[in-house]
Formats: C-alpha cells, sequence, structure tokens
C-alpha cells in the first residue's frame, strides 16, 4: 500500500483524495488515493440506462476488471447506498478470450488489457464504463454478442472437413501463407472492430409475447443478416479463403459476401484496424475481399 | 409456423451491384466529367479567346448534346447522389470518439458529398440552361468567358464557389482513394499510403484547376472578353453561312461595339436568349 502511495505521488498528473487509511497495523492515517469510475447501468433489456458513480481505494497496476470487482466486493455507490453489483462479462482475463469488451472512456477496449494508471492519465477525474453501443444490452456492462457470432456463420468462418471419414493429410501449407494468415487466425472476437465502424449499427431484435422461441430466433437472425457482416467476419472469410482446404467452399464465402450486408457496406473509415486489439491487417482483409468480389461478380456475370 | 421472412427488397438483394456501380459511377462518368470540366474551365487562365474556343468545341456536338448531358453526366451523377444519400442515412459517424484520420476522413467524404450535391443543384441553376425557368441559366455558350465573369462577380457567389469547388474535389480525390480498396486495386497497407499521396496530388492538381478557374473569371475584363466573344461568335456564324471572313464581309454587320458598351446593363441575356445548347445557328 504504502509503495502504491509513493508511486502515486510520483505521478502528477493524477487527482488523488486523502481518507482515512487503516492499515493491518491499525494506526496509519496516511493519504490513500481512491478511483472514481461511473457506470452506465441498465438493469434488464429494453429498460432505461442510468449512470451510477463508484467510489475505490487505488491500487498500484489495477485494470479495468480489478475495479469491477472492487465494485463488485463492496456494491455500494458513491452516495453511499447499497447498490446491486455491477454484471460484466470476463473470462481469460489476459486478452484472449475477448469477452470483456466495453466504452472505456468513450473507446472500445477490453476491460483485461485497460490499465487503471494509463486510463487516469486521459481523464484524471474519473474512469467512464459504457457497455458497447453496437449490441443489445442484457444487463449493465454485459450486452449480447450474438450478431457477431451470426456473421462468421453467414461468411462459414470455418473449414469444411465435418464428419467422420479418414481424408488423410491435408495439402501442405508454404511458410509465406502461413505468415500471411496466422495474424488474421488471432481474431478473439472481441468486436472492437465492429464497435468502432461507423458503418456498423446496432440491431436489436425483441421477442414479442406471442412468439415463439424459434419464431424469435429466425426473426433475430434474419434481422442481423440484413446488417453489414463487419470486418471481423470479411477477415475470417479472407483467411478461410486463402486455406488449402478451407477454400473449397471459397465461392459460398463471397456469395455470403456480397450479399446484402456484405463487403459493400465497408465505407472505408478504417477504425477497425485503428481499434483491434491484435492489430490485425483488417483493412487489408476487406480490400483482399473487395478484390475477390471483384472477380467473383464478374465471373458470376460471363461464366454462366 | 416458421417466420417466413418476407423476400428482400429488389434493392437489398441488388446492394452489391448497386454499391459497386455507385463507386463506379464517381469514377465514370461524374468523375471523368469533374476533371475535364475544371481543366476546360482552368483554360480561361490562358485568356477569354482559348476558354471560348474550349466551350465551342463542346457546344460542337450540336443536338447531340443534350442527351450526352443525361446519359453521361445528369443521370449518373444523380444516381450517385440518390445512392449516396442512402449511404449516408445507414451510416453513424462517429468521428468525436475515433479521432483517427480515416475516420475524419470518412466523415469529410460524406459532408463534402452534401455540400458538393447542393453547390451543383445552385451552380446548374444558376448557370445552365436547365436553370432558366427558375430565374438562372446565366451562360452563354457564344459568351462563355463574360456571362460566367459577370455571374461569379459578387464576392459572395465566389466564396460559395470556391467551398462548392473544393467540397467536390475533395470528395473526388478521396473517393478516387476508396474507391481503390472497395474494388481491391491496392491492398496493403503500404499499397494505400502510395495509392493515398496519388490521390493528394490529384486532389491538389484538380483543386488548383478549380480554384484557378475561379480567379481567372474574376480577374477577366469582362469588356474586351465580349470584344473577343463577338468576333469569334460573327467567324463563326460566317463560316456557317459558307463565307470566309476573308471574304471581305467584315463583322461590322453583328455590330459588336453595340454590345460591348453596355454589357453591365444586359450583362447577360443576350436577344438570341440564354445558353441555348443548339449549336450557333441550328
Amino acid at each position: 500500500m504504502i509503495k502504491a502511495v509513493e508511486a502515486a505521488e510520483h505521478n502528477a498528473g493524477m487527482k488523488s483524495q486523502t481518507v482515512a487509511d487503516h492499515d493491518g497495523n491499525g494506526h496509519s492515517a496516511a493519504a490513500a488515493r481512491v478511483v472514481r469510475v461511473r457506470v452506465l447501468r441498465q438493469d434488464a433489456p429494453g429498460e432505461e440506462s442510468y449512470w451510477e458513480r463508484f467510489e475505490i481505494p487505488y491500487v498500484a497496476n489495477m485494470n479495468v476488471i480489478s475495479i469491477l470487482q472492487q465494485v463488485a466486493a463492496q456494491a455500494k455507490s458513491r452516495d453511499g447506498r447499497r447498490v446491486a453489483p455491477v454484471a460484466w462479462d470476463c473470462n481469460c482475463l489476459e486478452e484472449v478470450c475477448g469477452s470483456c469488451t466495453m466504452l472505456i472512456n468513450g473507446r472500445t477496449r477490453m476491460a483485461c488489457s485497460a490499465l487503471v494508471d494509463k486510463l487516469l492519465e486521459e481523464s484524471a477525474d474519473e474512469i467512464e464504463l459504457r457497455p458497447m453501443s453496437k449490441f443489445p444490452v442484457v444487463r449493465d456492462l454485459v450486452v449480447d454478442r450474438g450478431r457477431l457470432f451470426r456473421s462468421l456463420e453467414r461468411v462459414k468462418a470455418w473449414v469444411p472437413v465435418d464428419d467422420s471419414y479418414d481424408h488423410g493429410p491435408g495439402p501442405r501449407i508454404a511458410p509465406e501463407l502461413q505468415e500471411d494468415a496466422y495474424p488474421l487466425s488471432t481474431c478473439i472476437s472481441c468486436g472492437c472492430c465492429l464497435e468502432a465502424c461507423p458503418q456498423f449499427t446496432k440491431i436489436e431484435a425483441v421477442r414479442r409475447e406471442d412468439e415463439s422461441a424459434e419464431d424469435f430466433e429466425s426473426r433475430r437472425k434474419s434481422a442481423f443478416d440484413s446488417g453489414f457482416v463487419g470486418a471481423h467476419a470479411i477477415s475470417q472469410a479472407m483467411l478461410f479463403n486463402g486455406h488449402p482446404t478451407g477454400k473449397m467452399i471459397a465461392d459460398e464465402r463471397l456469395e455470403a459476401l456480397t450479399a446484402q450486408g456484405g463487403i459493400q457496406m465497408c465505407g472505408n473509415a478504417q477504425n477497425c484496424v485503428a481499434v483491434c486489439p491484435k492489430s490485425i491487417p483488417l483493412t487489408r482483409s476487406i480490400a483482399r475481399a473487395g478484390r475477390a468480389a471483384t472477380v467473383w461478380a464478374i465471373r458470376k456475370i460471363f461464366d454462366r | 409456423m416458421t417466420a417466413n421472412d418476407p423476400s428482400p427488397s429488389f434493392l437489398a438483394r441488388h446492394q452489391f451491384l448497386i454499391y459497386r456501380l455507385f463507386s463506379l459511377a464517381g469514377l465514370v462518368p461524374v468523375g471523368a466529367f469533374l476533371v475535364v470540366h475544371l481543366l476546360t474551365n482552368a483554360s480561361v487562365l490562358a485568356g477569354p479567346g482559348t476558354f471560348q474556343s474550349r466551350v465551342d468545341m463542346i457546344h460542337s456536338l450540336g443536338p447531340l448534346l443534350v442527351p450526352i448531358e443525361w446519359a453521361f453526366i445528369f443521370l449518373p451523377m444523380l444516381f450517385h447522389a440518390v445512392v449516396g444519400f442512402v449511404i449516408i442515412a445507414n451510416g453513424m459517424p462517429n468521428v468525436g470518439s475515433y479521432a483517427y484520420v480515416g475516420n475524419v476522413r470518412y466523415t469529410l467524404q460524406r459532408a463534402t458529398g452534401m455540400i458538393a450535391f447542393v453547390f451543383i443543384i445552385w451552380h446548374i441553376t444558376q448557370l445552365h440552361w436547365l436553370g432558366t425557368p427558375f430565374g438562372g441559366g446565366r451562360f452563354d455558350p457564344h459568351h462563355a468567358t463574360s456571362s460566367a465573369a459577370i455571374t461569379l462577380r459578387p464576392l459572395l457567389v465566389s466564396l460559395l464557389y470556391a467551398v462548392g469547388v473544393l467540397s467536390t474535389v475533395f470528395h473526388f480525390s478521396n473517393g478516387l482513394w476508396t474507391l481503390g480498396i472497395t474494388w481491391g486495386i491496392w491492398t496493403s497497407p503500404a499499397a494505400m499510403r502510395r495509392a493515398n499521396w496519388i490521390s493528394i496530388a490529384i486532389g491538389v492538381l484538380l483543386g488548383g484547376a478549380g480554384l484557378g478557374a475561379l480567379g481567372g473569371m474574376r480577374s477577366v475584363d469582362v469588356e474586351q472578353a465580349r470584344a473577343i466573344e463577338n468576333r469569334m461568335d460573327d467567324v463563326k456564324r460566317m463560316l456557317e453561312g459558307g463565307q470566309s471572313p476573308l471574304d471581305g464581309h467584315q463583322p461590322q454587320s453583328r455590330s459588336p461595339e453595340v454590345r460591348t458598351t453596355k454589357p453591365h446593363t444586359a450583362p447577360v441575356v443576350p436577344t438570341s436568349g440564354p445558353a441555348s445548347p443548339t449549336p450557333p445557328g441550328a
């Protein structure tokens, strides 16, 4: 704790506040810093959202996940009311699972790799947490990213060898191709590219009272299918269209990429590549998909 | 019941084709026309006679001019504009949260597209003969420089033209860069950077041509330009009448002095009617 305070005092850009701090020996009232957080909360889908403010003790090297853990532990807002803990998604805590994406100080990023010290440099007063704006909110910071995965289904982002026969070894992959493909394979489906994309806009399907689960699911899917597939899916389509086995259904992927909501929806803002936590060359994939779509469309017109 | 979705609309089914045609139309014919138009206008810098002869060349198309204008300029431009507005309506600019250069350009591309749309409508109304019923149509192809110069003379008009021309040029040159990505001409980040420099160079060149044309029109001596235009007009009329200007029939019959003496009182309404697209003497 003392180390933390010292470290904090060295950091002139931060706002600090003195509160009584009782350490293990029970006698210290050293200056301890707090971190202020405001969270845009929502109790359930379709309900009004509201801001709630929290104040939690500063600990060196915190990330946003540890803020949220502390918020859950104290379950108390800054004005002292007992409140339900803030709900959020997370799993791996090392920027691999892609589940803790949220808007931190207004920008899409992973909560696990968003370090508090850096965030306080951006906004010393308060850290702002909001759920992603392009997906329906389930509760607080938890969103339903079903459309992200539906997009992967639309472009068949897989290698089609799903049976129990022994097909023998697959074709060999040249090292150049491996190097080309590897960055694309590091996608963690976090959705940052979609959140930052001005062309990817929110689609929220709400289940009607008289609607069966199956009917709702199919209506939801067709709503998703009318919207932009997104940079992640375009890049995955290019990954598997470059794969020697995956390219066996290359035409099906191009068919999907040139259907409604396909590659043509890209507006070339190039935010996707700028916010991608994995630095995936998404705009290269988009341009390659554009070229493939050009060739494919010409082939479709003249080869049939 | 299994939710049988209503089959998607014609526009939804052909979205890819429509958007690609939209992209193509921006380059050919609309963009190509823009380049020709700005370079033609910039020829005024070489003098009113040069500009007049360029205009005469275009108007030598005669009765073909109107169908060519509609097929290769107005309709493609209208198509590009309509689809453009659909694209703008479906997007959600977020440059406030993500102030990257690419995103700023994305936003500017839409803003300049809308500015260009308004500007072009105003520009056509003001100068093209289509605008005659609306009190415009001031461009007289027989007096190209002087009629344009008089229209552009108010400072506010010139400033609005500068904004309109620069917006249009930005929209075109930035659109050229994004078109290359859309069609997959440049795919790697390095190739995109190189293409970007080329787009910037084209933009600067066209912006210079546009502003040069504007400056050239403003600095023109209207009376002198009118005299030159009248002389050229007389020569054309005589040639069409089967006479050579050297046949001894001097152009006094057209009495250019009469018109040059009062370009300010009746500057833009020649008796033959404003800016008829029909060729001289047709």
